[in-house]
């Protein structure tokens, strides 16, 4: 992460967010960040720092109470598929087989039927479920409805992903299979991510950058560079590299000022 | 259809019919058979009308076609009463429940007519719509539509914030996410309403079939086995109704089971 020459993709500059109420939550607090053109960026920070509110804002969903977010350089209002968006809780359509689910995407841009088609059928290939193309979700397990989602999204060939812990939900081994499914993914398909968690590996792993943000309200606490060599495997998992990096954000990430 | 709950369903209704046949058996000749009618006393009343009375009233009432006549009558009547009623009532209940500004403007206007009694609006339908075969209908209509606006509204209410935050962010239309978002979600509520309404619409036919009460029509044949009375048409009238009921229901149930194959099971 030396030479960056481009523009970002993505970015918030002094975002501020509060929920209204009987007791106002400030969510974030003079947030800034970037994401770059083909980078996999992580944002990790504990349980109800405002990860999700960042994402529902980048997503369109929300407007920052101060400060702005662009995104290719004009800002943001309202949702869109140029920000592909996929949600923390399951949101597979479940009366959709799950080649219908591919093609909604395509299907609200109007693309033609025989062309949603050809992409849906790639994407199937993809994420390995050419066989439940006519099958409902409640066939496919947690974890690859949640590729599904993911591949919704990739269907309409986005400028950027924003991913919300999606593998949250997950237990260890599942969620290390869809770690390495999405990591797949995105070195065929590069695109611009930008992946919230709350699980320090998770990010080591799948990222190029890390943004620690502190408790609420949410800012940002630390930057780290992941320089590990893709494609990445169980071997990175316990290589050198990697476990001082993880050492590094793993004091960041704990109690301190 | 799980086959389970069928025989199950097939065989409760057995026993309870065993279980009356052995009451009335019983309760022959140790009933009285005349009772104090208010004004005047009723000889040969029968109670609990035997097997064997049942029986011939039952061949009666067959033979004359008077029975499959008022079938005929008042299954055409609920017919259609539940289709105008479900269609009114669902397109209000979508409108009024994706709407955002319409919603403000029926939500008293629902709860006022939620527990309006069909008997209560009967004499306003006549003078309305006259004594013909429109305010029989309309009075089911009406029932029907209430029951399944709110089932309609409270479908689309209740679908889940994620799906339609997920098909917004792929780019869906507000009439896409409404099309393909809302109305499939909601049709579990919305299809259960219309069962209720099923039932309620039988219900409801009997007061409208005071209006101009004439043969055949079973709200008619139970209006006048009550005036004689005469409990063994009551009963096989009552009966008769009863599975009429049943038969809607199951087909509602298999139309159910096609349309929800995506749920896990069907309701």
């Amino acid at each position: 992460m030396t030479a960056n020459a481009s523009p970002p993709l993505l970015e918030a500059l002094d975002v501020s967010y509060t929920y209204s109420g009987l007791t106002p939550t400030r969510a974030l607090e003079d947030l800034s960040l970037e994401v770059k053109e083909n980078e996999f960026l992580a944002v990790l920070g504990p349980v109800g720092c405002g990860k999700t509110t960042l994402l529902r804002i980048f997503a369109g969903f929300l407007r920052p109470t101060k400060g702005s977010v662009r995104c290719a350089g004009s800002s943001i209002d309202g949702p869109g598929w140029q920000r592909g968006y996929v949600l923390q809780e399951q949101a597979i359509f479940p009366w959709m087989t799950v080649r219908e689910n591919l093609e909604f995407g395509l299907l609200a841009k109007g693309v033609a039927p025989a062309a949603r088609r050809a992409v849906s059928d790639q994407f199937l290939g993809l994420i390995g479920l050419s066989e439940f193309e006519s099958a409902f979700p409640k066939e496919l397990s947690t974890g690859m409805s949640k590729m599904v989602e993911v591949a919704r999204v990739l269907a309409t060939d986005p400028a950027l992903l924003l991913l919300d812990e999606p593998f949250g939900a997950l237990d260890a081994q599942t969620r290390a299979r869809m770690q390495d499914a999405l990591a797949g993914l995105w070195e065929r398909r590069r695109k611009t991510v930008l992946f919230v968690t709350h699980d320090v590996e998770e990010a080591l792993y799948l990222a190029d950058r890390i943004v620690v943000l502190s408790p609420r309200p949410g800012k940002v606490k630390a930057h780290f560079a992941v320089d590990l060599p893709r494609p990445r495997s169980v071997e990175t998992r316990f290589s050198t590299g990697f476990l001082a990096v993880k050492r590094k954000v793993w004091e960041a990430t704990g109690p301190g000022p | 259809m799980p086959s389970l709950r069928v025989r199950r369903g097939a065989v409760a209704l057995l026993a309870l019919a065993v279980v009356y046949l052995i009451a009335a058996q019983v309760g022959r000749g140790r009933l009285p058979d005349r009772i104090w009618m208010g004004a005047h006393y009723v000889e040969n009343v029968q109670l609990l009308p035997t097997w064997h009375s049942l029986a011939e009233e039952g061949a009666f009432l067959l033979e004359s076609g008077i029975l499959l006549d008022s079938v005929l009558v008042s299954s055409g009547r609920v017919f259609i009463g539940l289709l105008l009623g479900s269609l009114a009532g669902i397109v209000l209940g979508l409108l009024t429940g994706w709407g955002t500004r319409v919603e403000s403007l029926a939500d008293p206007w629902v709860t006022l007519f939620r527990f309006t009694p069909a008997l209560a609006l009967l004499p306003l339908y006549v003078v309305w719509f006259g004594y013909g075969e429109a305010s029989k209908v309309l009075l089911i209509a009406t029932n029907v539509a209430v029951i399944t606006l709110l089932g309609a509204h409270h479908g689309v209410r209740a679908v889940p914030r994620v799906y339609l935050d997920a098909a917004a962010s792929l780019g869906a239309s507000r009439w896409l996410r409404f099309r393909k978002i809302v109305l499939p979600a909601s049709f579990p509520s919305i299809f259960n309403s219309v069962r209720v309404a099923a039932g309620l619409a039988w219900v409801t036919i009997v007061v409208a079939e005071l209006i101009d009460a004439r043969m055949p029509s079973l709200g008619y044949l139970l209006a006048l086995s009550g005036a004689y009375p005469r409990v063994p048409t009551m009963l096989i009238g009552i009966a008769t109704v009863g599975a009429l009921v049943l038969v809607f229901d199951l087909l509602a149930l298999l139309l159910h089971a096609r349309a929800t194959r995506w749920m896990g099971r069907a309701g």
